[in-house]
């Protein structure tokens, strides 16, 4: 990583600059008049994110996406993981599923939809199996090559002192590869809110992302982005708590390392 | 110190912890076929500490991997108390030469220690007062807390010393366990393991290209050479129970036994 040599309150300047310089253009553009006059500028949609705040159908929407993204992505993850253990550390699964796994993580799962939407309807038991889905294939990469880099050493000793094959994948393949698990596992967190909202919009499954839809339908373009400010704002947060659990989880990982 | 007679190959009777015959390893088949050991015969007697010294790349560590059971020989029979081994044993436990990779990071030194227990079955209290009883036994008393990378080299290799003998093997197998700590931590080390060796009378193979090391542990050295390797010569030391890392290299027997293995790996 580099070194940062600039001090933490001009760093923090600068950073209200960067988000604050994007928000300048785009009042700019709207005071110039050259995009269709119903684009909100930023003042109404501070006005109206507050606004949003005050609504229970916001509330419900949210928690509905929430329930649904935070469900595909945590079965995704489980799935993910020990379906990665399995396969990076045996060697015949690992070459002979290699070209299978390839496929799946460049299938647009957004395109099974209509499939699923046949199969379970358009609702949040839908919206869940899409979302893990589309999870599934960063764990799962992310931890086959986890557990494929076993040191040599740490083998051995598995092998001399005759570890179990259960308590060597818990205790053993599980923490060296969870370095490289943890980054699948905050990928699929971005993407599980990203499809969530999409699935929604697309399919009308209730959630922040039909809200969205509903207030484009009611000209109501500011609490639209308003909605909008909140899903992203969800998946920071996520992101956030993640690099938290990793950095107390992973403490050995980078002290190892220096 | 034994007035025992100096320098000698002598063939005991005692009953025999380990016993290898004509064994033969080689990488590879056909006309690309890599012979790295031929026929090679070892004895271990119960309670012996056995050095096993060779030049480097004659494959000592090839060895050490067949007689742990990592290595499926070519050729030949392992047998610990009688009983032939396929595989890594009960018996058998091992200190490798890369000891910091050897450790898990994710474990703290305790739990370093307990994890081959947790391995048979032993409960968690039982397992962890015997990890803190070994622990202090290799000199790291109340360091169980601490993670391995938190640890100097030296502290690192007790901790493995300490997980092999929790293991309550038959035998301590060592590769080159000291190769990559300074002088004097290895001094210590040295003196520590024949300590522990006389305390739990526990039987040990250590594999070395140090002479000096191999002399001054053994009370038997055993010279591997060639190529393909295989046994040259065996010397029984005679040093007795107390040894100084002085003392016992100024004498006559070993400055004898050393210019004897010397001219013997010259000769190769």
């Amino acid at each position: 990583m580099k070194e940062s040599t600039i001090s933490p309150g001009l760093l923090w300047t600068l950073r209200i600059v960067a988000i604050a310089a994007p928000l300048g253009i785009w009042q700019l553009v709207i005071a110039s008049g050259t995009m269709p006059s119903m684009l909100p500028g930023v003042e109404k949609i501070f006005s109206a994110i507050s606004e949003a705040l005050g609504q229970a159908a916001f509330w419900g929407g949210l928690g509905k996406t929430l329930l649904a993204a935070l469900t595909g992505w945590l079965i995704a993850s489980v799935v993910g993981v020990v379906l990665g253990l399995v396969i990076g550390s045996v060697r015949f699964l690992d070459n002979s599923t290699s070209i299978l796994i390839d496929f799946g993580r460049s299938f647009p799962v957004l395109a099974l939809m209509p499939v699923v939407i046949m199969l379970l309807g358009s609702n949040t038991m839908m919206e869940i199996v899409v979302v893990a889905l589309s999870c599934l294939w960063p764990v799962l990469i992310q931890t086959i090559y986890g557990a494929r880099r076993q040191e040599a050493a740490v083998a051995d000793t598995v092998a001399v002192f005759r570890i179990p094959p259960m308590l060597r994948f818990t205790k053993v393949l599980l923490p060296s590869a969870l370095p490289l698990i943890a980054t699948g596992v905050r990928i699929s967190s971005a993407i599980a809110i990203l499809v969530a909202v999409g699935v929604e919009v697309i399919s009308q499954a209730p959630g922040i992302g039909r809200q969205i839809t509903l207030m484009q339908q009611a000209q109501r373009w500011d609490l639209a982005f308003a909605y909008l400010f909140f899903a992203g704002l969800t998946g920071w947060a996520i992101a956030l708590l993640l690099q938290q659990a990793e950095n107390r989880l992973l403490k050995w990982k980078r002290q190892n390392d220096d | 110190m034994t007035t025992q007679a100096p320098v000698e190959t002598t063939m005991e009777t005692k009953p025999l912890l380990m016993k290898v015959r004509g064994m033969s390893m080689s990488y590879g088949a056909g006309p690309a076929e890599n012979k790295i050991l031929e026929n090679l015969d070892l004895d271990v007697e119960y309670g012996q500490f056995i050095s096993i010294v060779g030049p480097s790349g004659v494959g000592k560590t090839t060895l050490l991997r067949c007689l742990s059971g990592l290595l499926k020989p070519k050729a030949g029979t392992i047998e610990v108390s009688g009983t032939k081994i396929n595989g890594p044993h009960p018996d058998l436990a091992v200190v490798f030469q890369d000891y910091s990779r050897s450790l898990m990071p994710w474990m703290t030194t305790r739990e370093n220690v307990a994890f081959p227990l947790q391995g048979k079955g032993i409960g968690k209290a039982e397992r962890n007062k015997l990890a803190d009883e070994h622990l202090a036994a290799v000199g790291l008393e109340g360091q169980g807390g601490k993670f391995p990378w938190e640890m100097s080299g030296g502290m690192q290799q007790r901790v493995a010393i300490a997980r092999a003998l929790a293991y309550n093997a038959k035998v301590l197998l060592m590769d080159e366990p000291f190769a990559s700590v300074d002088a004097q931590t290895r001094f210590d080390l040295e003196d520590l393991v024949l300590d522990l060796q006389h305390k739990l009378g526990v039987t040990i193979l250590l594999v070395t290209h140090d002479i000096d090391e191999a002399l001054y542990l053994a009370d038997k050295v055993v010279v591997i050479a060639e190529k393909p390797a295989t046994v040259v010569d065996e010397i029984v030391t005679g040093f007795g129970e107390t040894r100084d890392q002085l003392a016992t290299k100024a004498d006559p027997r070993f400055t004898e036994a050393r210019a004897r293995i010397l001219v013997r790996l010259r000769q190769d």
